[in-house]
């Protein structure tokens, strides 16, 4: 079976606005708009089972069915590019390849919701990717898919790029919005959720670009033949895997849901580099807890991975051998976590460099026994803050802390880097 | 109303409280940065954390940001909350100084109250401390950064309450700093309130740095004597000296806030060269000497011109106290004439605005900032009124349209927190019967029959009084038919003065006597009077002020009168030669130096009674309900109590 994300991928370049047409792009929004309401579509995204695919994983029909319909002014949409989780990089290749699917999924999205106005909201760095989007948009526009009146419908749905200046936090979607209305992007408290209000204090759905682009695929082909695409019972659709560390082909592909580690990595990325053994690997982006060998087996699904004690997350997965230490490895995500933290709640701001400079300790041999509790601690208060960056940030440690207590441990009593 | 249980206390509060603050009606302080009433929520500190142990959400949750709801049960001492709490202070001092010490504001600071109450004491962090540059930002605010523990309190004061622009947060994680883009004196006129509202010392107020702690001070509950609005202050005094001036809360009126003036305008109470002791014919003298002489001149007037030949002065700077008792002394002195106002307009104004105003049509703060619509009457309020532009912001944000009337050539309507359409008359206001409007207008110099005009709009009715106390004033003269003082002297009604904190004009006192002169700040009169009687200034007197929509308010003593220890003349040090500047004086001495000044009101009934008259309580007859008044409260207004029109 042809999975929808990448079918239209050329190896070498990107595919045209015709080609992907011939290939049959654009035949989910010409169903739509011939035939299918509004509800229609949402119900195709609702029974596709399409899990969001920024992060966090919630059921993207049922976030879509709590926009109040009945509310007077307009509704948004925006699509979430701000890609910067360590390790993710999957939308930067599926929008490097093929902008279409995420104009016609939104195109779709917005018809679902009943939004006319919707955004991409894009990162600095992702300069090719917003080249694509923006040439895309236009295509689409004088092809009479997008813009006023599409495919001579009563419908007219408007998608503007917007060219951020590139944080962390600016994906966190409530931090988005208020970017985009052009303040500091600290995030928001929710309740309220942008669902209900938003940008602009309306309605918003904010997705993932992986999310928008599955959505021409499921209209066109149904819901059943999304849900069967998986591998296993509970999951549904295919999956980006962008795989980096300790692998042969470190590469973005696209994947059944449901795909064994293993398969992953000795199919899709051709084994682990060098012969190395396999240790550990974070497996949803940088805030997940590790996986560990005896999960090579595990069918990479939401459920499943949470069930194993981490998280599917992006599905940037990042890969170590017997060689790396773990705690460096924790270390090197947290300095990230702690730059990008946007300043606005003490635990994050504070707590972060914090863990930082204990974990600094550590790795150079000067960590002391007290350190692992106070980590502890930190794992379990820094859940208490205002996003869940800081939460995410806790996600490796955690991990670290719970299996692989005896490698920190040794780092302090030898008081030195054993691997080093 | 919902019901919940805190620390097994069964609370209930009205929807929407939240639960932090529904545990302070019970008397439980949870401890706070980020969160003030006056502001939005941020939950930011994190260390207002309580924990849920049953209901409709559970775990550790925030108590500033969590609506009470029914069914709730609130530990706040919980051990996870409590061990919350004190990481949150353990994270905060990662990076504070911890120089109490040398930090003024160190003995009023909410980081020091909680720190203790945080439970967190022993240093487990073993990094550096960031540290930042401090910003020049103008006269009246220190700045130092590196005290600031990110609650985010000072920009969501300064650009979200007071709309402000120049000040605000920059950069992000670990490196948020709270100032300007560049060095440069704050712009807002409310920027004062940062050392209020900052819980810790990054804003100090630079006009009284390092001169005392808190438990030094001495403070009373006062008024603001610089327009008349009548915001709450505390200033802050030692050794005589005000030090400082803090707002202190009235919903009914400034809320949490002050302006800029009432705080740092303060250098005439401290001035030493504030005429301070009683002088006759040019010489110090006892003060009941020179009120016996004052009596003295005064009988003496009388006798050779005639009591209605003679004015007693007083002006909208007296105390209520003060103004009843001028009338009394008119009376003793065998019915002298009487002033509260020199210009005429002023007078006439003010009257008229005190005579249309009633319950009904005079404007709450609350009505300006629940407003439709505002218009703002040829007035520059930054001068005539400032904190009633925060009210006007309030009711903008909340999409109030605003209108200034004939406003062309007000200098300061730039500085306006809102934004507002310029029209020539009010007719151009576009509102029908008045809706839920408010005018505002300065009353002086205004011709009744516009105040008449915007009075029958229907409209709600701010007329802002010349002076602090002008609508006592204007209550006065109309009871007593005081006349303004040009007037008389123009149709040469009057030949002699006596004043009272009267603000004579130079021009008049070529056609007048000046009999004696009470005053506790050097005006023209001062010099031209052979007698002169020092007063207190508000700060060091008791007594009640009418602000603009008649409310009574009562201030009290904040500190003793007398020279500033500060700066004590020599002579006061036992040695008039030795040059020992700033030194305690050494000598014994039983008065108070430069002490001798008595409130305004106390100099009348003593004269009264040399007169031959038997002084009355002032605050009697009719206004008897506000003797009464708590100087803590919200005040009352006066149409509440039967009094006014
Ligand atoms: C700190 C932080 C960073 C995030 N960054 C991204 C991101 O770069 N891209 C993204 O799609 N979602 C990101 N998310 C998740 C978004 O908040 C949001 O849940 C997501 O865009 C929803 O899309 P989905 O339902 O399609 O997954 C981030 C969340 C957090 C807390
Ligand atoms: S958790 Fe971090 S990123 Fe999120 S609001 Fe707090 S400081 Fe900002
Ligand atoms: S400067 Fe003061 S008010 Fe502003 S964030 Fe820092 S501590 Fe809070
Ligand atoms: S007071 Fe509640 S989070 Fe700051």
């Amino acid at each position: 079976m042809e999975l929808p994300l990448f079918r239209h991928n050329r190896p070498d370049r990107v595919v045209t606005f015709d080609e992907y047409r011939e290939e049959g792009g654009f035949e989910g929004l010409k169903k739509a708009f011939s035939g299918m309401s509004p509800n229609d579509v949402q119900q195709a995204v609702l029974d596709s089972g399409l899990r969001g695919r920024g992060g966090a994983g919630f059921a993207t029909g049922r976030k879509w069915s709590f926009v109040p319909r009945d509310l007077p002014g307009p509704r948004w949409l925006i699509c979430n590019c701000d890609e910067m989780e360590p390790g993710t990089y999957k939308d930067r290749v599926l929008l490097e390849h093929n902008p279409y699917s995420l104009i016609e999924g939104m195109t779709l999205a917005c018809y679902a919701l009943g939004v006319r106005h919707a955004f991409i909201f894009i990162r600095k760095g992702y300069e090719k990717a917003a080249a694509n989007l923006a040439r895309g948009i236009e295509e689409a526009k004088q092809a009479g898919l997008l813009g006023e009146h599409i495919l001579g419908s009563e419908h007219s749905i408007e998608l503007d790029l917007h060219l951020s200046a590139g944080r962390y936090i600016c994906g966190e979607e409530t931090a988005l919005i208020n970017a985009l209305e052009g303040k500091r992007p600290n995030p928001r408290s929710k309740p309220p959720f942008p669902a209900v209000k938003g940008l602009w204090q309306g309605p918003t759905v904010v997705n993932n670009v992986e999310t928008l682009a599955n959505v021409p695929a499921i209209v066109a082909n149904g819901a059943a033949w999304f849900k069967g695409l998986a591998l296993n019972p509970e999951g549904a659709g295919s999956k980006l895997f962008c795989v980096s560390g300790s692998v042969k082909n470190r590469a973005c592909v696209e994947l059944p849901i449901g795909t064994t580690l293993g398969d992953i990595i000795d199919g899709a990325c051709g084994g682990m580099r060098d012969g190395k053994k396999f240790k550990a690997c974070i497996p949803g982006g940088a805030s997940t807890q590790f996986l560990k060998p005896e999960h090579w087996n595990l069918p990479m699904d939401y459920e499943t991975v949470a069930k194993a004690g981490s998280r599917l997350g992006s599905g940037g997965v990042i890969v170590f051998d017997e060689g790396h230490c773990l705690v460096e490895a924790t270390l090197n995500l947290i300095n990230f976590f702690a730059r990008e933290s946007c300043g606005w709640c003490t635990p994050c701001r504070e707590g972060l460099p914090y863990v930082k400079e204990i974990l600094t300790r550590i790795e150079n041999g000067r960590g002391e026994e007290d350190d692992i509790a106070i980590l502890r601690e930190h794992v379990k208060y820094l859940n208490y803050t205002f996003c869940a960056l800081a939460p995410g940030a806790m996600a490796p440690l955690d991990g670290l802390l719970r299996d692989f207590e005896d490698e920190v441990r040794e780092h302090i009593v030898k008081r030195k880097c054993p691997l080093k | 109303m919902p019901k919940l249980i805190i620390d097994d206390i069964p609370v209930e509060v009205a929807p929407g409280t939240s639960v932090l603050e529904a545990a302070r009606s019970v008397g439980i302080t949870i401890p706070h940065f980020c969160y003030h009433p006056a502001l939005a929520i941020a939950a930011a500190c994190r260390l207002c954390a309580v924990k849920l142990l049953d209901g409709p959400v559970k775990g550790i949750q925030m108590s500033c940001a969590l609506p009470a709801q029914d069914g709730m049960v609130v530990s706040t001492t919980d051990p996870e909350a409590l061990k919350m709490r004190s990481l949150v202070i353990e994270w905060l001092m990662l990076n504070h100084p911890h120089d109490c010490p040398v930090c003024d504001e160190g003995g009023e600071c909410l980081l020091q109250d909680f720190t203790i109450a945080g439970g967190h004491s022993r240093r487990r962090y073993q990094g550096k401390k960031r540290t930042f540059q401090n910003q020049y930002l103008g006269e009246g605010i220190h700045h130092e950064m590196n005290r600031c523990i990110e609650c985010y309190r000072c920009v969501r004061f300064y650009q979200d309450y007071a709309g402000g622009t120049d000040f605000g947060v920059m950069g992000s994680a670990g490196r948020v700093y709270f100032g300007r883009f560049q060095e440069g004196a704050l712009e807002s006129p409310f920027s004062g309130n940062l050392v209020d509202i900052c819980p810790t010392g990054v804003f100090t107020d630079k006009t009284g740095r390092f001169r005392a702690r808190y438990w030094d001070y001495q403070f009373a509950p006062s008024i603001c004597q610089h327009c008349s609005v009548g915001c709450n202050t505390s200033p802050q005094n030692f050794e005589r000296e005000t030090i400082k001036i803090v707002g202190r809360r009235n919903d009914q009126v400034n809320g949490w806030f002050i302006c800029d003036r009432a705080r740092f305008d303060k250098t005439y109470l401290n001035d030493p060269q504030r005429p301070r002791e009683p002088r006759l014919d040019g010489a110090t003298c006892g003060y009941d000497v020179a009120v016996d002489a004052a009596a003295k001149s005064i009988r003496e007037f009388v006798r050779q011109h005639g009591a209605d030949k003679l004015a007693f002065v007083g002006s909208t700077r007296l105390s209520l106290e003060g103004m009843i008792l001028l009338a009394q002394l008119a009376d003793a002195a065998g019915g002298a004439r009487i002033c509260y106002f020199g210009d005429a307009g002023q007078q006439q104004g003010s009257m008229a605005a005190a005579k249309l105003l009633n319950e009904e049509n005079t404007a709450y703060v609350k009505d300006i900032e629940q407003a439709q619509w505002v218009s703002l009457h040829a007035l520059d309020l930054m001068e005539e009124g400032p904190m009633l532009a925060l009210a006007v912001r309030k009711a903008f944000l909340a999409g109030a349209q605003i209108f200034l009337v004939a406003a062309e050539a007000l200098p300061a309507r730039d500085v306006l927190p809102f934004k507002y359409t310029s029209v020539e008359t009010l007719n151009q206001v576009p509102f029908e019967g008045g809706g839920k409007g408010v005018i505002i207008c300065g009353a002086g110099s205004k011709d009744p029959d516009l105040l008449a005009e915007m009075a029958s709009s229907g409209a709600k009715l701010v007329m802002l009084q010349p002076g602090p106390n002008g609508f006592a004033a204007a209550l006065l003269a109309q009871e007593h038919g005081a006349a303004p003082l040009k007037e008389l002297v123009a149709a040469r009604q009057v030949r002699g003065v006596v004043c009272f904190e009267a603000d004579v004009p130079e021009v008049l006192l070529a056609d007048v006597e000046v009999l004696a002169n009470a005053d506790w700040r050097r005006e023209a009169v001062t010099d031209t009077s052979p007698i002169f009687l020092p007063t207190t200034t508000w700060v060091e007197s008791d007594g009640t002020a009418i602000n603009f929509e008649g409310r009574a308010q009562r201030f009290q003593r904040t500190r003793i009168a007398g020279l500033p220890l500060k700066g004590l003349d020599p002579k006061y040090y036992g040695s008039a030669t030795e040059a020992v500047s700033l030194h305690p004086p050494r000598v014994h001495r039983k008065e108070v130096p430069g002490g001798a000044e008595r409130d305004a009101w106390r100099v009348m009934a003593q004269l009264i009674e040399r007169l031959g008259g038997e002084p009355i309580e002032p605050l009697s007859g009719k206004w008897s309900s506000l003797k009464s008044l708590d100087p803590e409260g919200e005040g009352v207004r006066i149409f509440e109590i039967g009094l006014g029109e």
